[in-house]
């Protein structure tokens, strides 16, 4: 029953995978924290058309990827708040708009441009995708991640909880926030691979939303978010192996959300089914 | 004097909300900012913290700008669906000082454990946020303000949907503020039994704006002509008040 340890490619895979739940698990615990994970599912679309352009224009390589991908990003994320205060258009139906023109131009590119990649691993990701270059652009974008949030833990802690008593305290505000978002588009690049750019924010946003109904401490959250992510990761692509038919990106994200399922089910802070029924305090 | 604001305009992207706002603040200042809501209270509020610039007017600070204001903002903006404890909101209040890494110190730690004993919140150091009430999340960020140790204190109607109790304990600790000498500016939403605590006030109202003692600058007809009562309760706020000082004052009558 441990055949799939065998293959190369499984072994790369959840070798990726875990690197990358280190470094996805917190910036989705944020992203949940800030209420922005609508918005991170919108990013992680924007981006397509930046990495299908990068595509088409220097082949598969990684750094097209992330100039393309971060560049995209960055046009989008410009663009909903130029939108958002220059028209009567709100930030949400902006971004909305934005971020479907951005996923259709992306798929259209793609396919007309008749990309060497097919187009169900480029949206739902692939165990067989993880080259040398992508389990680079893993371990650096973990590096990244987990050095920036050592040094801008406690500020993105206070902006999140109490905005207006971080701005009186710091002379730029804006700063840690946009570093936050910059960080966002990097762990969708770096998950893009194993799990398609539809898949991505699933591994962002389902392990963050399912520990929280278990922690009340932050140290407590940022462990357990890592630890589902780490399970669904392997899960999935366990499954993804066996049933060879299904793409990874859907099994991790079945597996992350068969977890927030029972969470929502029994956790303390969810609906609490295997809590004990203490006699009502009224 | 800490703080002196001299013929201030206050606004946002050159629209003037309020104009002609003086006033000054020495240390040991307890200062009330009364005004109609939109009469520019948080206006002022982000022009005092540097998060909003000038549009005209001069606002000096008298030993430099301070290192640390201490601003205690509304409770609506405040975020209690993020997992921790109240101990870790007190400890908000020494981060700026430790910069992005630093450890607390035993000193530091001891700080922070006394402003719990002060405000009464110790006991419930380790309760999850989402589980305080108003008042006692209240009383955690009064903690957190006295970690702070700044110079100057800036809070927004922190007395809002706050019980008696609480209230009391808290002013008491705006008394033991004013007497450390630290200058004490406080926006209030109503005219209430807090005044009692404050030496002077602000009135902002009508794009304008009133400022000295209390006695003199919170009058029916000041209160009036900013906007912040209609004549008919000023009439009867008066009415009110005399009947009470009466009775105070000519006791024996009856």
């Amino acid at each position: 029953m441990f055949e799939w340890l065998e293959y190369e490619f499984m072994l790369r895979a959840l070798a990726a995978t875990s690197v990358l739940s280190f470094s996805i698990a917190p910036v989705g615990a944020f992203l949940v924290l800030r209420r922005l994970s609508l918005a991170g599912e919108a990013m992680a679309h924007a981006i397509v058309p930046g990495i299908v352009i990068g595509f088409v224009i220097a082949g598969l390589s990684v750094a097209s990827m992330i100039i393309g991908g971060l560049a995209a990003g960055i046009t989008v994320a410009l663009l909903t708040s130029l939108l958002a205060r220059f028209t009567i258009i709100r930030e949400d139906a902006s971004l909305a708009s934005l971020y479907l023109i951005s996923l259709a131009l992306g798929i259209f590119i793609l396919s007309a441009g008749g990309s060497a990649v097919p187009l169900k691993s480029f949206l739902f990701g692939s165990i067989l995708g993880m080259d040398d270059e992508t389990l680079y652009l893993i371990g650096a974008t973990a590096t990244v991640t987990l050095v920036s949030f050592a040094l801008i833990l406690r500020p993105l802690v206070t902006s999140t909880i109490d905005p207006v008593f971080h701005e009186s305290r710091s002379s730029r505000p804006g700063l840690v926030v946009h570093w936050f978002m910059f960080l966002v588009v990097l762990n969708l690049l770096g998950a893009f691979k194993a799990l398609g750019t539809l898949m991505a924010v699933g591994l962002m946003i389902l392990p963050a939303t399912a520990a929280r109904y278990w922690v009340s401490t932050l140290t407590g959250y940022l462990v357990l978010t890592f630890l589902f992510a780490l399970a669904s990761c392997w899960a999935g692509l366990i499954l993804s192996f066996y049933a060879s038919e299904v793409p990874s990106g859907p099994a991790i994200i079945l597996v992350a959300g068969a977890i927030f399922f029972v969470s929502v089910l029994f956790a303390p802070q969810g609906l609490g089914f295997l809590r004990r029924r203490r006699p009502s305090p009224r | 004097m800490v703080l002196s604001a001299n013929e201030l305009t206050l606004g946002y992207r050159g629209q003037a909300v309020v104009s002609n706002v003086s006033f000054h603040v020495a240390a040991g200042d307890v200062l009330a900012v009364v005004g109609h809501n939109g009469s520019g209270k948080s206006t002022l509020v982000k022009t005092i913290l540097g998060t909003l610039p000038l549009i005209g007017g001069e606002l000096s600070w008298h030993g430099g700008v301070p290192s640390e204001i201490a601003f205690l903002g509304q409770r609506s903006e405040f975020d209690t669906r993020v997992p921790i404890r109240l101990r870790d909101i007190v400890e908000m209040g020494a981060w700026s000082r430790l910069g992005f890494a630093g450890r607390i110190d035993p000193a530091g730690r001891a700080a922070i454990e006394a402003a719990m004993e002060r405000t009464g919140t110790a006991a419930i150091a380790d309760t999850p946020l989402h589980m305080l009430s108003a008042g006692q999340l209240q009383r955690a960020l009064f903690a957190r303000t006295i970690v702070q140790d700044a110079p100057v204190i800036l809070l927004d109607e922190p007395f809002t949907a706050i019980d008696q109790s609480t209230e009391a304990d808290l002013l008491a600790l705006i008394d033991q503020w004013s007497g450390e000498g630290r200058a004490v500016i406080m926006v209030l939403h109503d005219l209430s039994a807090v005044l009692q605590h404050c030496h002077a006030a602000l009135l902002l109202g009508r794009g304008t704006a009133r400022f000295g003692p209390l006695d003199t600058t919170l009058t029916p007809a000041n209160l009036v002509d900013l906007a912040y009562l209609t004549p008919s309760q000023a009439a009867w706020q008066e009415r009110m008040f005399s009947r009470d000082a009466g009775s105070l004052s000519g006791g024996g009558d009856v």
